[in-house]
């Protein structure tokens, strides 16, 4: 893969675009995506291996919170491969916001060992595995999460 | 929770060798989504490599700062894939591509194996006519279902 310029990116800047339907499973595809251009980027296995957690939990958040198993909407990811940088946004069509609140607590561990939902890690993990993380409202009004992983050579 | 029987998946992506695998992987894993199975989708990514190819090296014409657009359909019997090109050069060959025997005699150009190759892996591949005056050359794949039938005993 060459890094030269084109039309409507930033210079040495390529962009994938995926639009999956709001189908718990197909997480997986961008999961595979991803997972295939770090790759070929040079990323090492375990880095890998953290983008791809990564990628599941924010398309599983984007297919059950945001969208509401909705399948007619669909779950837009967009992989931004730069020089030194993989950027992944995921972004939802619905119309409720994450609460803000939700976005940047710390789940207790065992609090949450006493509870019979597990759930509720998603964006934790999230933060504890991307470099960079930035929750915001999209364009068109949905959720968007924008990760950015950095390539250390 | 709204559910279809159609599942449809977008890819986009940059119109140069190399980011074919990308979609190709991901595709792939639409295909396992809904159940196909190793050896289909063995004949799925190497078709829509061929057709990927094709779309970048003479559809496009390897220009910089085009795209290659995928639409794959998934309708509980069968998974269809267009793959299109922004038509820097219309390349579609009309009628049935050559086969290996007439590539051997001289009769058609040693190239183009990949057209054939696709006809042999898919259930269904050809061009589309171009109905929506974009003058791309789109490419479309089919695998039907396969309906499991019994050896009769004897």
């Amino acid at each position: 893969m060459s890094n030269e310029e084109t039309a409507g990116s930033k210079p040495s800047e390529k962009v994938i675009e995926l639009r999956l339907p709001s189908r718990l499973g197909y997480e997986r595809v961008a999961m595979d995506a991803a997972s295939s251009l770090a790759r070929r980027m040079g990323f090492e296995g375990d880095r890998i291996a953290a983008l791809k957690t990564a990628v599941s939990e924010a398309v599983t958040n984007a297919i059950e919170h945001g969208n509401q198993h909705n399948e007619t909407m669909k779950v837009v990811v967009l992989l931004t491969v730069r020089d030194d940088e993989l950027i992944v946004s995921v972004t939802d069509q619905g119309s409720k916001s994450i609460d803000e609140a939700y976005v940047s607590r710390v789940p207790n561990i065992s609090e949450a060992m006493q509870k019979d939902d597990k759930g509720g890690w998603g964006i934790w993990l999230i933060r504890e595995l991307m470099d960079e993380v930035e929750f915001t409202k999209a364009p068109g009004g949905g959720n968007q999460v924008r990760m950015v992983i950095h390539l250390e050579r | 929770m709204t559910t279809t029987r159609q599942h449809i998946i977008e890819i986009s992506f940059p119109s140069e060798f190399g980011y074919e695998v990308i979609a190709r992987e991901a595709i792939a894993t639409f295909a396992r989504c809904v159940g196909f199975d190793r050896d289909r989708i063995d004949d799925l990514k190497t078709a829509v490599s061929e057709a990927c190819i094709n779309a970048i090296e003479h559809g496009n014409k390897k220009v910089h700062g085009l795209t290659i657009d995928i639409v794959g359909v998934y309708d509980g019997n069968m998974l269809q894939i267009d793959i299109a090109d922004q038509g820097i050069q219309q390349y579609q060959v009309a009628g049935a591509p050559a086969t290996i025997e007439e590539k051997i005699a001289g009769k058609a150009p040693a190239r183009g194996m990949g057209l054939l190759l696709m006809t042999q892996l898919a259930d269904e591949a050809h061009f589309l006519p171009d109905t929506n005056g974009t003058r791309g050359n789109r490419f479309r794949l089919i695998w039907r279902e396969r309906v499991e039938t019994l050896e009769p005993e004897h």
